[in-house]
């Protein structure tokens, strides 16, 4: 039986609004119907995860390619293949609590490659592009290529304050004093006093950002109650 | 047991990087770092369906004991399990999934989303009531300035529009890239104690 797609939209519809609904029900506090509609989204999400890494990742990257080397008998990717499916097998094994300490090595092995992806991503994604960034606003080739004006180097001058007082509040060196007390020095202390500005300014513009965002996602999901209210009652007048 | 596994995580984690920064001077590094990382994409994704079963059985076993809100996890696994059979018959491009997705899983993230905005006004008064100082002051304050002067409908106010432009631009830009830092540093720093085996967070004391 093929469903049409204006159905097939109707039910799409009907089930987002009542989704929508049980989602909003939370307005009124903790009830079962916002239970029920989160439990739902969670169970589909992780579904859908899984049908996800089934199809793009274990499928195209181990079954397919495990096929291809026994059909053409390429003895090293099926090694290779092979050593991948055992090391998949020994993570399954985590499912099982008493036998969670085998899958140990594999997690060990993912633990270092990803340990080593963040450190180069920190490192040539962050780190080096935002302290270039910083530093060549003062680049004095780059100034007069760019006919850089007093202005924007007095930008510049701020913002590398910025970082620099940013990264001073989060030094938590400190000595001790004859009383015995703990206390950073003095001129990091006034530093890590006007990092706190600019921590709160950053915060602020990222919290305005993220509610603008949030106001927009209430405001399409008003929008859609409306248009489906609309629309459903438009097919009885 | 021990020795193997840092050794593994040590081994991997300089044959990943070695690719990153001296595959330029020998490209057989690139060679195992692309292999070791298609590895590791794969078993990601066979970690991710462990994952999943660990949800059911954990669900499952609530069930079985008959604990408070078993009904809502056999709601959760029945969502899952058909999901799931759904995903793999027909594919997730197909458009029976394609309408999960927008009946679904797209409104309740939407609603979700929604839902924050009351509880994010909710948290800036409590901020505002609990807590006044330099940094909550500089917080709520970049935050008006942002939502009321760049978001009005009718475009930004002469004179308050470049003031508040130059303070959302150049002001936050100082303090978030100083955080942007830190975070870049703590990154580095935590994953090099795994790398030299100070911190093992795959098991083993």
């Amino acid at each position: 039986m093929m469903l049409s797609p204006e159905l097939i939209n109707l039910i799409t519809g009907g089930l987002g609004f009542l989704f929508t609904l049980l989602i909003f029900s939370y307005m009124l506090g903790d009830n079962p119907l916002f239970r029920i509609a989160v439990y739902i989204f969670i169970g589909v999400s992780s579904g859908y995860i899984a049908a996800i890494a089934w199809w793009q990742v274990i499928m195209p990257r181990l079954v397919y390619p495990l096929i291809s080397a026994i059909t053409s008998a390429s003895m090293l990717n099926l090694g290779v293949l092979s050593s991948i499916i055992i090391a998949a097998l020994l993570i399954l094994m985590k499912a099982s609590p008493h036998l969670t300490g085998v899958g140990r090595i594999v997690m060990a092995f993912l633990v270092g490659v990803g340990s080593a992806v963040a450190l180069a991503g920190a490192l040539i994604g962050t780190l080096i592009p935002q302290i270039l960034a910083t530093i060549n606003a003062f680049d004095t080739n780059a100034s007069s290529l760019n006919n850089l004006d007093p202005e924007m180097l007095i930008n510049a001058a701020f913002v590398l304050a910025g970082t620099a007082l940013t990264l001073a509040y989060f030094h938590f060196g400190a000595r001790p004093k004859a009383d015995g007390s703990l206390h950073r020095l003095a001129l990091i202390e006034i530093m890590a006093w006007s990092g706190r500005i600019f921590i709160g300014v950053a915060l602020g513009a990222v919290f305005a950002g993220v509610y603008a965002a949030a106001l927009t996602a209430f405001i399409e999901r008003i929008s859609s109650l409306i248009n489906f209210i609309t629309g459903f009652l438009g097919n009885f007048l | 047991m021990r020795v193997i596994t840092i050794f593994i995580a040590i081994l991997s984690g300089f044959a990943v990087l070695g690719g990153y920064f001296l595959g330029g001077f020998f490209p057989v590094l690139k060679d195992i770092q692309a292999q070791i990382l298609n590895a590791a994409i794969t078993l990601m994704g066979v970690a991710a369906l462990t994952g999943i079963f660990n949800l059911i059985s954990v669900h499952t076993e609530k069930i079985r004991q008959g604990k408070k809100g078993g009904v809502y996890s056999a709601l959760l696994i029945i969502s899952l399990v058909l999901t799931f059979l759904l995903g793999i018959i027909l594919r997730p491009e197909h458009i029976a999934m394609i309408a999960v997705m927008n009946s679904v899983i797209i409104p309740v993230e939407g609603a979700l989303m929604g839902i924050l905005t009351i509880s994010l006004l909710y948290a800036a008064i409590r901020l505002l009531r609990r807590r006044v100082d330099v940094l909550s002051l500089s917080f709520l304050i970049t935050t008006i300035i942002v939502l009321f002067t760049l978001s009005l409908p009718f475009g930004d106010p002469p004179l308050l529009g470049d003031i508040a432009r130059w303070w959302s631009q150049i002001f936050a830009l100082g303090g978030i890239r100083g955080i942007l830092i830190g975070v870049a540093l703590g990154s580095l720093t935590t994953g090099l104690r795994v790398l030299f085996g100070a911190d093992r967070p795959y098991g083993g004391r």
